[in-house]
């Protein structure tokens, strides 16, 4: 029972790593949090059904599909919304990825509406392995997280857009006076931020019904588990990401289920009161 | 066609007092709550559990009273945290609440929901016509609410608060209590939600947790943008608008028969998105922009003495 639930929780917490580590990387790039990438799971979760069962794709290319939609969002976003926004305080950025997670989600439920859907695949029978139970979608989900972890942290530290991304998250002026142009880092970091959160949205509609609020589902956990790494930080949010997870569905053995979503609530809280910089570094979280 | 109106006054006026009480947290503080509706909910449940023991009166004050004293240990917690971090903590409590009332379903019967909730005056109610005195009734409240708020906008207390959110390092240096400030607006604006809950529960006489969704938050934070961040009146225009754009789109469902109910208040929400978005970019001091003070006018005025 406990292997179980550790086992559920490391899966879940792969699947939060996801956008933990595309929050974290908006967050230390272009300095603020993005409130809308629950909204961004939703729009991915939704195009990649739309591939799947609309036009019969299978699903690593709706995934593909996914990934290229919420990309091209998260640039267009940018263009129309953030960088309008950029030498404002950031809360106005906050309140604008606000509303622009109510666009997103809206846009879902406007043309494919409130119903539950899931992707077109075979269901398969779960794995027994010494006593555990193992979903073909769980070693689905594990091993696409993996590979995208491992792709993104060759891209992060040894590409220069990498080099160049984290220049202008540590000094954008030094980074500008180094010829690293700040719109083009912004707009490829968005087109990095939504495929992953994107593929993120797939996972989450193979792991359970897609509707208009599946995204908001994550939302906590994955501040959470960007939080617990201290925000700005990709390997924390990773490290955080599996925390969250395992501490989601290890909470079954403490509270009632239905109490599951108040854990990362709790642990935010616990750790902003005795570890305001994250497991790891993080900027300064007090005013 | 009159009853009609007089159910539009009544959720703008709900709608303007949760927006009076962001205005204060956020518009005047400087502090971002993205959990308003879990304040309204403790109010509409406080006073939906208590007013047939206690009376209506009562029940609404003690909703106040509760929703204040949640808000002012939120903040204890979490108000010296920088606004990302507040504004994930205001959201996790905000789903927190909605999960304790799905889920307590002893004290808050889960999703049925509580309903038969008796309004204020039921004496005067048999005579007049219930949505009569009731209109007159929230009028009242919001006017009590407003004179308040104003009041304490203009008193030392709002100066202090606007000094604040302007630059606390300063503020602190001269001397004021940031802390203990910041705790208060908060404290005040959580009160001002539970009585606009108490409203919703008297008005609709039932409450579930469908009601209490994220989309109350996003109304307010509309509001409050649209009608200029600090500004009291620029609240009751903005919130007026947007409640009368709000209910006028109700009727496109009439003439526009392609979209059905869900898509139009999909389109309706997207739009509220999109408004709050717009609004910030092109018109980001309001409708009523807050009035700024110049130190020459509170001095005297040396070129018109000369």
């Amino acid at each position: 029972m406990v292997a179980q639930l550790f086992l559920n929780g490391l899966v879940t917490g792969l699947l939060l790593a996801l956008p933990a580590l595309a929050l974290t990387l908006v967050f230390g790039v272009l300095k603020f949090a993005n409130f809308a990438v629950g909204a961004m799971l939703t729009l991915g979760a939704y195009a990649a059904w739309v591939a799947n069962t609309q036009l019969g794709l299978s699903l690593p290319a709706s995934a593909a599909v996914a990934a290229i939609t919420v990309a091209l969002t998260g640039i267009l976003s940018d263009q129309l919304v953030f960088e309008r926004l950029k030498n404002r305080d950031s809360i106005s950025l906050l309140v604008a990825s606000m509303g622009l997670s109510l666009v997103l989600e809206n846009i879902c439920r406007f043309f494919l509406g409130n119903a539950s859907r899931s992707f077109d695949v075979p269901i398969s029978r779960p794995m027994r392995w010494e006593g555990l139970r193992i979903n073909q979608e769980q070693i689905t989900t594990a091993l696409t997280v993996c590979v995208c972890l491992v792709l993104a942290h060759l891209l992060l530290r040894h590409s220069p857009l990498g080099r160049a991304m984290r220049a202008v998250a540590d000094n954008p002026s030094l980074a500008a006076t180094r010829g690293v142009d700040r719109r083009l880092i912004a707009r490829l970091t968005w087109a990095l931020v939504g495929a992953l959160i994107g593929l993120a949205g797939v996972l989450a509609g193979l792991d359970r019904s897609i509707d208009p609020q599946i995204g908001w589902n994550y939302q906590i956990p994955i501040f959470a588990a960007a939080i617990l790494g201290g925000l700005g930080s990709p390997v924390g949010a990773v490290v955080g990401a599996l925390v969250i997870g395992i501490a989601e569905e290890m909470s079954a053995l403490l509270i009632p289920t239905n109490y599951r979503q108040i854990v990362s609530f709790t642990v935010i809280l616990v750790l902003l009161l005795f570890r305001s910089n994250g497991l790891l570094s993080a900027k300064a979280v007090r005013k | 066609m009159i009853a009609y109106l007089i159910t539009i006054a009544i959720l703008v006026i709900i709608a303007a007092l949760i927006g009076l009480a962001l205005n204060l947290q956020w518009g005047l503080a400087g502090l971002v709550n993205f959990g308003v509706v879990g304040f309204v909910a403790i109010g509409a449940y406080t006073t939906a559990l208590t007013a047939p023991a206690i009376g209506w009166l009562p029940a609404m004050l003690l909703a106040a009273f509760v929703a204040a004293a949640l808000s002012a240990g939120l903040a204890l917690l979490s108000i010296r945290l920088e606004e990302n971090y507040l504004a994930i903590i205001t959201i996790g409590f905000g789903e927190a609440v909605r999960l304790v009332i799905l889920n307590e379903g002893w004290l808050t019967n889960g999703a049925l929901g509580i309903a038969d909730i008796q309004r204020p005056f039921p004496g005067l109610t048999e005579r007049f016509g219930g949505d009569i005195v009731f209109v007159v009734f929230a009028i009242g409240v919001l006017a009590v609410v407003f004179v308040a708020l104003e009041g304490w906008t203009r008193a030392p207390f709002g100066r202090a608060l606007r000094a604040i959110r302007d630059d606390a390092t300063i503020s602190a240096a001269l001397g004021k209590p940031v802390f203990a400030l910041r705790v208060r607006a908060f404290a005040i604006g959580g009160a001002v939600m539970g009585l606009a809950g108490a409203l919703q529960a008297f008005y609709l006489t039932y409450i579930d947790p469908s009601q209490f969704s994220a989309i109350v938050t996003s109304y307010a934070f509309m509001a409050v943008i649209a009608g200029g961040r600090g500004s009291n009146v620029g609240l009751l225009v903005g919130a007026g608008s947007i409640m009368a754009l709000l209910e006028g789109t109700r009727f496109l469902k009439d003439f526009i028969s392609v979209i059905d109910g869900v898509q139009l208040s999909a389109l309706r929400l997207g739009l509220i998105g999109v408004g709050i978005i717009l609004l910030l970019i092109l018109r980001p001091q309001g409708l009523v922009p807050e009035a700024r003070r110049k130190a020459a006018d509170v001095l005297a005025k040396p070129r018109e003495a000369a």
